[in-house]
């Protein structure tokens, strides 16, 4: 406790002692970037994916304060229906209701299991709301200017998986193997306000940390990896398939961004990239992380590749059907 | 890392953004038309920074707030030191015509051509690069037909030893540049040619009716009548 508080107290001053240093240094790096081709485009595109992606988030982190203070988790679980099927085709739908990006949901789905609702519910609505939500839908149109049917076959996609992924958990999934508990809920009785800027100010943090992984990594991928191997990509379906999935899981994109990202990869055809949108609020690194932070390490191990399975065959499937074969 | 200097990151990320939305810097990593979200965002992480930082006076010791912070991911909030540095104090430049990939807009000739709104009045209205490919390629109306245009755009020369005018093209934001160029033509162009390469210019000219020669990606040529050097605009992207 008091080495964890001895780290917090110094990141305070290591903060500004950062800043500061870049205040001195500033006119040095800002040359050696600007007199490198490769830099300055790294960070041009690390600045584009960045700031558009900004807005998007603070709506998102907005509306996800509003459900926070407005919508107990207890209420939502007692609108769902008693049917497990039932339930699961309208958690999925409602999971357009939370406009937040992945890392809002899975907290949220970890309440509702913990207050004995279906769990099955729970986690499809974990898996639909990050990938169907308005904000995200919105995104996904400016994105794609070009190609409507893109977001019917997101959308499409991104519930089917969410419901086989429900469906599964009702078939196969067993209890034990959430091993984490719940913290206890909050003693004191906080207001409205304190908690709307509470939740704000979290899943702005958390989501804009996650995003500036994200866009780091397609700056330098978008610098690093050659012409010459994308287009491969092109011509191969399976092979495009199989490397945009990974891809989304290691990028972590946030689901508010990654459209912005998946259309900035031109040389790519439409049905990876598809893939590539399905996955990624799906399942990706850091929310594999998250799974076994909240639901724990034996629930992790076993939902997150079933997802990512799932994931990337029906966003295949979905994009055949809608997208054609290019 | 203490909620302190967690809400001076989300303090300082609202700062970065308020910068390049009023410094104008902003045109170089997205589209103009992002700009009343800019500064409604920039607005809304300086509002919440501050709110934060005051209930954490209010409360006191910060630190009993850490009770709720166990799932927070902890250190993962450093990451939002990078866009404040990469923002405020690097700022990186507009993309240049060499690091936007190669391959040039592809405007396809081959969807249904439907006629297009005319242009504006006057005697020689201002149409970008963009616009002149996709009017020229699919536009039903001919509304490009023997008409003066005013073409802005940056020299580049080509293969043939010929010069087109370019112009970095964003769909979104800067992570989708591409190229958009039309080839100038005419007596003029020879002399154009000799400019050094990314010279900026304003060109009045004509766009040559293209023969339909089967390729379904052709770029569309200027007859040149007048160019003028001028300086880089404040919105280099079209």
């Amino acid at each position: 406790m008091r080495l964890a508080g001895s780290t917090r107290a110094v990141s305070m001053p290591l903060v500004v002692v950062t800043m500061i240093g870049f205040a001195l240094l500033g006119g040095t790096v800002r040359a050696a970037v600007y007199d490198s081709a490769a830099l300055s485009t790294a960070g041009t595109v690390f600045s584009g994916i960045f700031v558009q992606a900004l807005p998007f988030l603070a709506l998102g982190v907005l509306l996800s304060a509003l459900i926070a203070v407005f919508i107990t988790p207890d209420r939502l679980s007692r609108w769902l229906p008693r049917r497990t099927s039932t339930a699961v085709l309208a958690a999925a739908v409602s999971g357009a209701a939370l406009p937040g990006c992945e890392c809002g949901s899975v907290p949220v789905a970890r309440r509702l299991y913990g207050e004995d609702a279906l769990g099955a519910a729970a986690l499809t609505f974990m898996l639909a709301a990050p990938a169907i939500n308005p904000v995200v839908v919105v995104s996904t149109v400016v994105a794609f200017p070009a190609q409507p049917q893109m977001v019917f076959a997101r959308v499409g996609a991104s519930l089917l998986t969410a419901i086989v992924m429900g469906l599964a958990w009702a078939r196969w999934g067993r209890t034990e193997w959430i091993t984490r508990r719940l913290p206890r809920p909050r003693p004191g009785q906080e207001s409205r306000w304190g908690t709307f800027i509470e939740a704000a100010r979290h899943d702005f943090i958390q989501a804009a940390s996650y995003l500036v992984i994200g866009a780091a990594a397609a700056a330098a991928l978008n610098v690093i990896v050659p012409d010459w191997m994308i287009e491969k990509l092109a011509g191969q379906l399976l092979l495009g398939v199989l490397v945009m999935a990974l891809l989304a899981v290691v990028l972590s994109l946030c689901s508010e961004a990654d459209a912005f990202v998946a259309a900035s990869l031109t040389m790519v055809p439409l049905v990876p990239r598809l893939v590539f949108l399905v996955v990624g609020p799906a399942i990706d690194i850091k929310l594999f992380a998250m799974q076994s932070g909240l639901f724990g390490r034996a629930f992790a191990i076993r939902f997150a590749p079933a997802t990512f399975v799932v994931a990337t065959v029906s966003a295949t499937v979905v994009g055949l059907l809608v997208l054609g074969g290019g | 890392m203490s909620r302190e200097a967690e809400n001076v990151l989300l303090l300082l990320v609202g700062i970065a953004t308020a910068m390049i939305t009023i410094g104008g810097a902003y045109t170089r990593y997205v589209k103009p038309s992002l700009l009343p979200w800019l500064a409604l965002t920039a607005a809304v992480l300086i509002a919440l920074a501050l709110a934060s930082i005051a209930a954490d006076i209010r409360h006191g010791s910060a630190a009993e707030h850490d009770h709720d912070g166990h799932s927070h991911g902890g250190s993962v909030a450093w990451m939002l030191i990078v866009p404040v540095v990469v923002l405020i104090f690097v700022t990186p430049p507009a993309l240049r015509p060499q690091s936007v990939p190669p391959k040039v807009t592809a405007v396809s000739t081959e969807v249904l051509r439907q006629p297009f709104p005319p242009l504006p009045a006057g005697r020689a209205p201002e149409v970008s690069i963009p616009d002149v490919m996709v009017r020229a390629a699919q536009d039903s109306a001919g509304t490009l037909d023997n008409r003066l245009i005013t073409v802005i755009g940056f020299t580049l020369p080509t293969d043939g030893g010929g010069v087109d005018l370019a112009r970095v093209m964003l769909i979104c934001c800067a992570a989708d540049a591409q190229l958009a160029r039309v080839h100038l033509a005419g007596p003029d162009a020879d002399e154009l040619a000799g400019y050094p390469e990314q010279t900026w210019l304003r060109v009045e000219g004509i766009v040559i009716a293209a023969e339909a020669d089967g390729d379904s990606t052709s770029i569309p040529t200027l007859e040149v009548q007048t160019a003028t050097r001028i300086e880089a605009p404040e919105n280099v992207y079209a």
